[in-house]
């Protein structure tokens, strides 16, 4: 549905977008994950047309978006990162506004606007003031926008930004539900349980690059990951010793250094991790806590990346 | 939330076939949005109108609510000349109604020094000692006038009031020169003339009045007169007619008319610059962005929004007219005023839609617009009459959509003027509206497709 071949975006010296490929399947949720700033925002506008691209092409069903941006966009549902609505219209103001842009009308539009405000749980502030609205109503309603002229592709930018666990798990359902009905949804976040919980496939990006693509599955078997150590203490008096005796320790592989923290992952083909873990222990290094976690998509993040995606 | 007992919006079938979008679609929209959100913000589009409304009534209140503006002007007169054309023109001043509007002082050589030491007279006139008799003689007189520095406007209205004086005594001077020179010699006696020489020169005087009146007399203020009932207006009055019909609602009429285009022009420019800051609002908060993701193009996105502006400016006209109207004010043709109207309208769209263009964040666009709105407001004429406008500034005037816009409604107002009258303010405002539009959304555009 969504094809992006070898997509690039400069903006001056700072190259935003470089040389991204994906191509998402009818009816999957495909993830861009990454950390802010790695070009997620900048990639869903040139996929849906807002900017143009220096290089590379962007087809949705087939339709690239600079030649026949019409055909792209009547089937095409954005939700931006931003609250995109006008605060001082209503609810139902706001999506009759939006659902005529889309040419849809009279009895119809009102029905479309009734069942979009229903499902995201909106119909009895339909005619309040958007001003009045709580951060996760608003958020809802940014998603009912999206929706109201049923893309067959969605594009969803980081939609769950700063709201309340519950309204985020709602905005998940939904997108869950879409999906399931056969509409393909891009999905950028830099939420690492959100991209396990909701996506089929995901890419890697960071710095502009696909770093890796597919599924959580087959990421974690293409890293080679095992479990992974955490290790919390106070490593700043001296790092390069620090450094020195945790690569020095046998199964183990060090990942990450800071400060605080060490990340290291245990060897799949060492002596495991019951073998490793009182060596760790009588270190001697400056200990506070350590935990295990098992394989995830943080891992592999830290390990494609070297450093961990925080939220 | 109600996520898990919702309607689903999609259903399991296939999404429905996208239809095609016709072009007008995307602009109408906006149109409709606009409007939507200065019925939705009636405090906000009220203070629109509150502004220039606000202006009204305290120039209203200023001038007095109870009839015209009553000015006093103080004049000195310093009389040397004891002849009667001197003591005429001297005594002038106190007659009915000059009376009521001139507070003359006499004074002899030292209201030279009074008005040095800061008199509040207005100005000083000077009738030299052999005025008469060289007036009547038919010699060259002059009349002396000192104006107060320290006034503006009074010193310069009493000059045009010399002026005209001086100009009807110099046509009597040329068209009765014989008739004065008898007088001239009959004064010089000590005699009472006879009368059949005072019923020979009256003969002549009015034999050449009859003459000339044709050509210094022409019917130059007409009265037009309707009762209700009566289909056709009738155009001559006599002065009781005028003076009857003179009521405090007229006068408050008169009033308004003269400020009401220019507060209706301002008005119509606060309006429009709600509407032309939300482009740049739209712009910062990501609004703009997302519209462009919908079927619209960036000059879809720019025609909605001209238009909105246009037309909010056109109906915030529109309500000052209405309102004007309500207050008895008469604004002229129909034709002509809905024309001069719309024009204006385009100007004001054009002008704010240009100074969009050239801001680069919301504040700076709303600084720089409101800054160029007052300025042109006060050059062009919607604080202050045209009139009183110091006349250096006057081509700068110009320059403003204001000025030909007050003056537009001006002679259609004040000078009876016709649609023809007119044409001129229309054509300037229509092709300064075009103008600035054009360059305007040019600026937009290529801004838009460089990334909203």
């Amino acid at each position: 549905m969504i094809t992006v071949r070898r997509l690039r975006k400069s903006f001056g010296s700072l190259v935003a977008v470089d040389g991204i490929s994906f191509e998402t399947r009818p009816g999957e949720i495909f993830g861009l994950l990454g950390p802010n700033g790695a070009g997620k925002t900048t990639t869903i506008s040139m996929i849906c047309g807002v900017l143009q691209p220096d290089e590379g092409q962007v087809l949705v069903n087939g339709h690239d978006i600079w030649r026949e941006p019409r055909a792209v966009k009547q089937v095409l549902g954005v939700v931006p990162q931003e609250i995109a609505v006008y605060e001082d219209l209503t609810a139902r103001d706001n999506l009759s506004f939006w659902g005529s842009l889309y040419g849809l009308r009279g009895s119809r539009l009102r029905t479309r606007i009734n069942e979009a405000l229903e499902r995201v749980g909106l119909a009895e502030r339909a005619g309040d003031r958007v001003k009045t609205f709580s951060g996760g109503m608003k958020r809802r309603l940014n998603l009912c926008m999206g929706l109201l002229h049923q893309p067959k592709v969605l594009l969803l930018d980081e939609p769950t930004v700063g709201i309340d666990p519950q309204a985020r798990l709602a905005i998940l359902e939904i997108v869950k539900e879409l999906a399931a009905s056969g509409t393909t949804v891009l999905y950028t976040t830099h939420y690492m349980d959100e991209a396990e919980q909701l996506c089929d496939r995901l890419a890697i990006i960071d710095h502009g690059s696909v770093l890796t693509t597919g599924s959580i599955e087959e990421l974690t078997a293409f890293a080679g990951e095992g479990e992974v150590l955490r290790l919390r203490g106070r490593f700043a008096g001296d790092r390069a010793a620090v450094q020195e005796r945790l690569t020095g320790l046998p199964g183990l592989r060090l990942l990450s250094l800071e400060d605080d923290a060490a990340v290291m992952a245990v060897e799949p083909d060492g002596p495991g991790l019951l073998a490793v873990l009182p060596e760790v222990l009588s270190s001697g290094l400056p200990l506070e806590d350590v935990s295990i976690q098992q394989p995830s998509l943080q891992s592999v993040f830290i390990r494609l990346t070297g450093r961990e995606l925080r939220d | 939330m109600a996520a898990a007992h919702g309607t689903a919006l999609h259903t399991g079938q296939a999404p429905e076939p996208a239809e095609p979008i016709p072009a007008r679609t995307a602009p109408l929209a906006l149109i409709r949005r606009d409007l939507l959100r200065l019925i939705r913000n009636p405090g906000r589009t009220s203070v629109h109108f509150a502004i220039p409304l606000v202006l009204a009534a305290v120039m209203v209140l200023v001038f007095g609510g109870s009839g015209p503006p009553q000015i006093t002007i103080r004049l000195l007169v310093w009389n040397e000349d004891q002849g009667v054309i001197g003591r005429f023109l001297a005594g002038a001043g106190t007659q009915s109604g000059a009376g009521d509007r001139l507070d003359l002082v006499q004074v002899g050589p030292e209201g030279l020094q009074m008005m040095d030491e800061g008199d509040p007279a207005s100005a000083l006139i000077h009738l030299p000692a052999t005025f008469s008799e060289d007036f009547l003689a038919g010699r060259p007189v002059t009349i002396e006038l000192i104006k107060s520095p320290s006034q503006r406007f009074l010193p310069q209205l009493v000059q045009e009031g010399v002026s005209v004086g001086a100009e009807v005594l110099d046509q009597i001077s040329r068209s009765f020169r014989t008739e004065l020179s008898s007088l001239g010699s009959m004064l010089d006696r000590d005699a009472l003339p006879a009368q059949v020489e005072v019923a020979v020169m009256a003969g002549n005087v009015v034999g050449s009045l009859h003459e000339i009146q044709r050509f210094v007399l022409p019917p130059i203020v007409g009265l037009e007169t309707v009762t209700t009932g009566e289909e056709a207006p009738t155009t001559e009055a006599s002065a009781d007619d005028a003076t009857t019909t003179d009521s405090q609602g007229s006068a408050m009429a008169e009033i308004l008319g003269y400020f009401l285009p220019g507060l209706a022009m301002l008005a119509a420019l606060f309006l429009a610059q709600s509407v032309t800051r939300d482009m740049m609002a739209d712009r910062e908060a990501g609004l703009l962005r997302h519209l462009l993701t919908a079927p619209v193009t960036a000059g879809q996105y720019l025609l909605g929004k001209t238009m909105s502006v246009i037309l909010i400016s056109a109906l915030g006209f529109g309500l000052m007219i209405v309102l004007g109207m309500l207050a008895g004010v008469s604004w002229g043709p129909p034709l002509a005023v809905a024309l001069l109207t719309l024009a204006s309208a385009a100007a004001i769209a054009g002008l704010l839609v240009l100074l969009m263009s050239l801001a680069t964040t919301q504040r700076q666009g709303d600084a720089m617009s409101t800054v160029v709105i007052i300025m042109a407001s006060m050059l062009g004429g919607a604080f202050i009459p045209l009139t009183q406008i110091p006349g250096f500034l006057r081509p700068v005037s110009a320059a403003s959509p204001v000025f030909w816009c007050v003056d537009g409604f001006n002679e259609l107002m004040l000078r009876g003027g016709d649609l023809g009258g007119i044409l001129l303010h229309i054509s300037v405002l229509s092709a300064a509206g075009a103008m600035m539009l054009g360059l305007g959304t040019w600026r937009l555009g290529r801004s838009l497709r460089g990334g909203a």
